[in-house]
């Protein structure tokens, strides 16, 4: 038997820094959040109606933000154009890239159609209001519910491709075996609905919307999903228990040789676990204690907004200092500049900007799939689901 | 557990590094197929009838690290940053308390299935028809993928151009008809580069001679590197089972100061 120590060896630095972990965090919540929008600006379930407004204004605000994040992990931000002067079929990003655009637009074209009821209502509104809602909503024409229908199919469809591409671009790196698993882009999709979920149960509190179907719905997703997420890590693990190599085998060498890395698959589970069982324990309760108990849903809603984007975070950046080729583990620091603190704090800081500006100049609360009678909709106006009691008033 | 491990490894490591010399036996056609997604794209540019390669003599190297310097000055890398490098390890045997000291040279392995390549979705790195990986940094965005693509950490965005850089075995000396800065410099002759498609090359001759006892790095990632070490230990083709034994020495404010020795 030998023992050997490494004498010299370069420090290898990561490629891709936290504005990654806003890219995939940001791109997950959104596609998510179209997902549980879905429901009744797409398919026509009125009871789904509290949630789906909801849920656009949080995919509409992080598909704004994610490709800024996206665009910024570029070294050379500027050459972003060469992604199309020279669009290949061989690299997933490249895939992606096109699919990014597309879906962009048609996640912006399915927001102005349930939006646009509630824009042509308020063109007659005073100040800056009515005028950026004149010019919005673009004339009073009918906005036929087929025509949201049809468009929300298609920013789904894309939103597929989004799914696919950003797990495939991961799971085909075999230089990082963490990544290199089928198991990663579903666990990626999963987790992406836990924090979209998480963030509607928080955008439901902050909005004093406070609609219970929407909690109630929301606690749905969320079991079901850390169910799945279960599910798929328990898969994962079983797959690959006994084997020298790959994915889990590099796992299970990470944790019983790093510190860091026991405590994060420590924290992980307990946070999954505990996540569930409070869901299981609220969905439980009688019909007379759920309403003083889903007040404090929104808690679990950070929470799983937290499981979401740890997740990433593990994924991208902690694999990213498992050493391949040198002993030990990578330490790093996480930078005080822009590829480090500023980068995650901006994004979240344009984030917020994005939803501020859209709750100051766009009627979301009243989003809606399509209408007939354009500038008549009082039901839209008056929509009894919406809780104007006490909510901030901007005109 | 462990040596059961190894010897599968070694055993793969052996097979694959015949399974990376085909390609010369037959000679195979450079340009591939139109590619699927993560498929290797055409080759392009370069010399179709040749195919670069390099031997490493590890029972040459001494490991002065002057492959290390001379690449660093003739390639500009900023400083921290290696196109190519030699780790060094002490091997301790721990019945007959022997030492010996284990030099590894790094670098690009310019694979017959790189795996940076296909992942590139730009496609600014590319493989010449000569099999010599190269990036072209005015069109490289700079995101990065292949840095992470590579198992063998071989490449890097260079702090100053903010592109993709690696090992091209110095292609623009090998042009002038030069040999690349690290074999000029290597003080024991143990790098030695040559046209493998060549059968009367040096480098033909020594990977006849010594076929089977030729290793590459991480065989069992199906890269098909075409650096070929010969003294290798097979133990070292993966990352090495070892301690690591510098320790950065940061200042308050996370400045590097130095390093800090365990032993």
């Amino acid at each position: 038997m030998n023992s050997t120590i490494e004498l010299l060896a370069p420090r290898y630095d990561i490629a891709w820094y936290p504005w990654a972990v806003q890219y995939f965090f940001m791109i997950a919540v959104s596609y998510a959040s179209l997902w549980l929008a879905a429901p009744a600006l797409v398919f026509g379930k009125q009871s789904w109606l509290p949630t789906a407004r909801l849920a656009l204004i949080a995919c509409v605000s992080t598909t704004l933000v994610a490709p800024v994040a996206l665009l910024a992990d570029l070294h050379q931000p500027l050459r972003f154009w060469h992604f199309y002067a020279y669009a290949n079929t061989h690299s997933w990003m490249s895939i992606g890239s096109v699919v990014l655009p597309l879906y962009l637009i048609s996640v912006l074209g399915f927001a102005w159609l349930a939006w646009r009821p509630a824009l042509q209502a308020r063109q007659q509104a005073a100040g800056l209001n009515g005028l950026i809602a004149k010019w919005l909503s673009m004339g009073s024409g009918a906005t036929p519910k087929a025509l949201v229908a049809l468009v929300g199919l298609a920013a789904l469809m894309l939103s597929s491709g989004i799914m696919l591409y950003t797990g495939a671009e991961l799971a085909i790196v075999k230089a990082r075996p963490l990544w290199n698993t089928i198991w990663l882009p579903p666990m990626l999709v999963a987790s992406g609905f836990i924090a979209a979920a998480g963030l509607i149960l928080v955008l439901n509190r902050v909005s004093r919307i406070c609609a219970p179907d929407a909690t109630r719905q929301m606690l749905y997703v969320l079991l079901a999903f850390c169910a799945l997420a279960g599910l798929i890590a328990l898969s994962w693990l079983l797959d690959g228990l006994n084997a020298h190599v790959g994915s889990v085998a590099a796992a299970l060498e990470s944790v019983r040789f790093s510190p860091s890395w026991r405590s994060t698959a420590l924290w992980g589970g307990l946070t999954g676990v505990a996540l569930f069982a409070s869901v299981v324990f609220l969905l439980t309760r009688s019909a007379q204690r759920q309403p003083a108990l889903f007040a404090w849903a929104w808690l679990l809603g950070l929470v799983a907004i937290h499981m979401g984007w740890m997740f990433r975070w593990v994924v991208l950046m902690d694999v990213q200092h498992v050493a391949r080729n040198s002993a030990g583990f990578h330490h790093y620091g996480i930078p005080a500049g822009s590829s480090g603190i500023l980068g995650i704090v901006g994004t979240f800081g344009l984030w917020l900007a994005a939803i501020l500006l859209i709750e100051l100049f766009i009627p979301w609360r009243q989003a809606q799939q399509g209408s007939q009678l354009p500038g008549n909709d009082q039901a839209a106006s008056r929509a009894p689901l919406t809780a104007n009691k006490g909510a901030p008033s901007h005109g | 557990m462990d040596a059961v491990r190894r010897s599968l490894l070694g055993q793969l490591a052996r097979l694959s590094a015949g399974a990376a010399l085909v390609p010369l036996s037959s000679l195979a056609p450079a340009s591939l197929a139109q590619a699927g997604i993560n498929q290797q794209p055409a080759r392009r540019e370069g010399d179709p009838s040749k195919r670069y390669g390099m031997l490493i003599d590890l029972r040459q190297c001494i490991g002065c690290q002057a492959c290390t310097v001379s690449c660093h000055i003739e390639n500009a890398a900023p400083l921290g940053q290696f196109r190519t490098t030699v780790s060094q390890y002490e091997v301790h045997h721990q019945e007959s308390g022997e030492l010996a000291t284990f030099m590894l040279p790094r670098l690009c392995n310019h694979c017959e299935n790189p795996p940076c390549v296909p992942v590139c979705p730009v496609e600014a790195t590319y493989q010449q028809q000569d099999g010599i990986v190269v990036v072209d940094s005015d069109r490289c965005v700079g995101c990065a993928y292949c840095v992470n693509a590579c198992p063998y950490d071989a490449r890097f965005i260079n702090e100053r151009t903010q592109t993709a850089d690696k090992c091209t075995f110095c292609a623009h000396r090998l042009e002038a008809g030069l040999l690349p800065a690290c074999v000029e410099s290597c003080v024991g002759g143990a790098r030695i580069i040559g046209d493998m498609r060549n059968p009367d090359s040096q480098i033909s001759r020594l990977i006849n001679e010594h076929r089977d006892a030729l290793m590459v790095l991480q065989p069992e990632k199906n890269t098909l590197p075409q650096v070929f070490y010969l003294g290798m230990d097979e133990r070292f083709t993966t990352r090495p089972v070892a301690e690591p034994v510098a320790l950065e020495v940061l200042a308050p404010h996370g400045q590097e100061m130095g390093y800090e020795f365990h032993h």
